[in-house]
């Protein structure tokens, strides 16, 4: 039988199309999970790549030994993984993070769904390994996929072990960290000069210093940027969330201000994965809905900017 | 680290907890505790009427209370709730037991104000710690299960001890001034990260009731000579 297209067929299919290039989670099946591909990033120097998005744990992790917040952050964790992410970065230095990640791997059972990073975070150099070890038990990972430098903190010392770390294949990455666009001008010296797989930096529609130097560094130096504070520490969305998205932001793939803000920076050439944090399963919903459709192009990026500045 | 680095610091980079978090740790307490804070609040309302009756025993006796209190509030809500979400909870969890037994050491060797109290502006300003003090943590959160009370509660149980300055005696006294304030500083600046306005009634509660603890204290009797 001739499976003919009527007129009435052709025009329900095109509203549904149209409808789903507007709000790309509308590619999700019925549980919620998209069936498009996901925005991924190819690690430099590596034959691998990992989603845009990731997450992170600073503050919304941290809640201790409250078994009806763990359950609920187990959620936001099945949440994120449902949805394509992998990239969840912690630290030492956020408390009970670290334990309720682990938890919360254990209860989904997801520890191979995971890409693990987390961080060194103390002024003994001597301390790398035996830190690295702490943390690998209280997220119940065999090894980190990448490890890096806090703020900073001994970088010489820890550095110096973190590579000899990699040699040993008792980590697969390597990196520094800084946040707030503290010490850039020392940042920028260890990145010309040390063998780093991973940097991890403040970046956001606002904070746009690494644009001058640290992000042409890392392309030209072939290093991977994971972007911390893609919401400013929620500012943005304080000082944003009332005002209207701009009538072109649709041309950028974008349906809310949590994709305005992320897709601005995943659509910068360097960088590899932005890691916002969030506690509330909603949140993170619309924050994965960024690794999802199309990206703004450089006209559309430089638009993003000043739209948010004449604010 | 350099002194410009550290400025570029906020008081919000050292507050690794959202506010959420913390009120639940008086709900959760509260409900870990259940029954047993009955105790305390039998306590908090045991002291002043302790310090009615005007006898040497039993002010001893409610100065002990008070020690029990600092001890139970620091290693309970302290060390126990407070410590796994942000690291200098810990230190302060035992220096509110080192402040209990600073007191204890007071009561056994003789740091014990035996000088007239003005009792009843005591007591007033008692209740209204022990009594008002704990529905700030009510306030913020919204939920009758996160009462803070005198002897579990940090905050309440400070600003309620603040007042027994007014009962030990000199080099004791100074002794037992400093974590007060260190407290209230430490106490302030987390509630004012945190956003939790009700809250932050309590350490300037505290500050109030140190003045007032030296305002109460027994004058020495002044020759008639």
């Amino acid at each position: 039988m001739a499976n003919w297209i009527t007129r009435r067929k052709f025009l329900i299919t095109s509203g549904l199309a149209g409808i789903a290039l507007k709000s790309p989670m509308l590619f999700a099946n019925a549980s919620g999970i998209p069936t498009s591909s996901p925005i991924t990033r190819r690690i430099p120097g590596a034959n691998e790549s990992i989603p845009a998005i990731g997450m992170g744990t600073w503050i919304t992790f941290n809640v201790g030994g409250d078994e009806q917040l763990v359950a609920q952050r187990t959620r936001v964790l099945k949440t994120f993984f449902d949805l394509g992410g992998t990239v969840v970065d912690g630290s030492p230095m956020y408390g009970s993070a670290a334990d309720v990640m682990g938890e919360a791997l254990d209860s989904l059972d997801a520890h191979d769904r995971i890409f693990a990073a987390t961080k060194i975070w103390t002024g003994d150099e001597s301390e790398t390994r035996s830190e690295a070890a702490r943390s690998s038990g209280r997220w119940g990972v065999e090894r980190f996929d990448l490890l890096q430098v806090h703020n900073l903190l001994g970088w010489q010392g820890h550095l110096e072990t973190l590579k000899q770390m990699k040699a040993n294949c008792e980590v697969r990455y390597i990196g520094i960290t800084t946040s707030h666009g503290r010490r850039h001008r020392e940042f920028a010296q260890i990145m010309e000069r040390e063998p780093l797989d991973f940097v991890q930096l403040t970046y956001n529609v606002l904070d746009r210093e690494v644009e001058d130097r640290l992000l042409p560094l890392a392309r030209e130096r072939g290093i991977g940027v994971i972007v911390n504070r893609p919401f400013q520490g929620g500012s943005l969305f304080r000082r944003f969330q009332s005002k209207p998205l701009p009538d072109w932001a649709g041309e950028a793939g974008v349906n809310n201000w949590a994709e305005f803000f992320l897709k601005y920076i995943i659509s910068h050439p360097a960088v590899t994965c932005a890691i916002p944090a969030t506690s509330k399963v909603e949140h993170m919903k619309e924050n994965m809905g960024a690794l999802y459709g199309k990206l703004p192009d450089d006209d559309l990026r430089q638009r993003m900017a000043d739209y948010v500045r004449s604010l | 680290m350099s002194g410009a680095e550290w400025l570029s610091y906020s008081l919000q980079d050292f507050v690794m907890f959202g506010p959420q978090v913390f009120l639940r740790l008086f709900v959760r307490i509260n409900q870990d505790l259940w029954p047993w804070q009955l105790l305390a609040v039998v306590a908090a309302i045991g002291i002043p009427v302790l310090l009615l009756r005007q006898g040497d025993a039993a002010r001893r006796l409610a100065l002990g209370l008070v020690a029990v209190a600092w001890v139970t509030s620091g290693y309970g809500f302290l060390v126990g709730y407070f410590s796994p979400i942000n690291w200098p909870a810990t230190w302060f969890g035992w220096a509110f037991v080192a402040q209990g037994a600073l007191l204890g050491a007071a009561l056994f060797c003789g740091g014990v104000h035996k000088g007239r109290l003005p009792v009843r502006q005591f007591v007033v300003l008692w209740l209204v710690a022990v009594c008002g003090l704990p529905f700030l943590a009510v306030a913020d959160s919204g939920q009758w299960q996160s009462v803070a009370l005198f002897g579990i509660a940090p905050g309440t149980t400070a600003a309620a001890g603040a007042l027994v300055i007014a009962l030990v005696t000199g080099p004791w006294r100074w002794l037992y001034l400093p974590l007060l304030v260190l407290w209230s500083l430490f106490s302030a600046a987390m509630f004012w990260v945190l956003q939790t306005w009700w809250l932050l009634i309590a350490p300037l509660a505290t500050l109030l009731l140190v003045g007032a603890g030296f305002w109460l204290s027994p004058r020495p009797a002044r020759s008639q000579d």
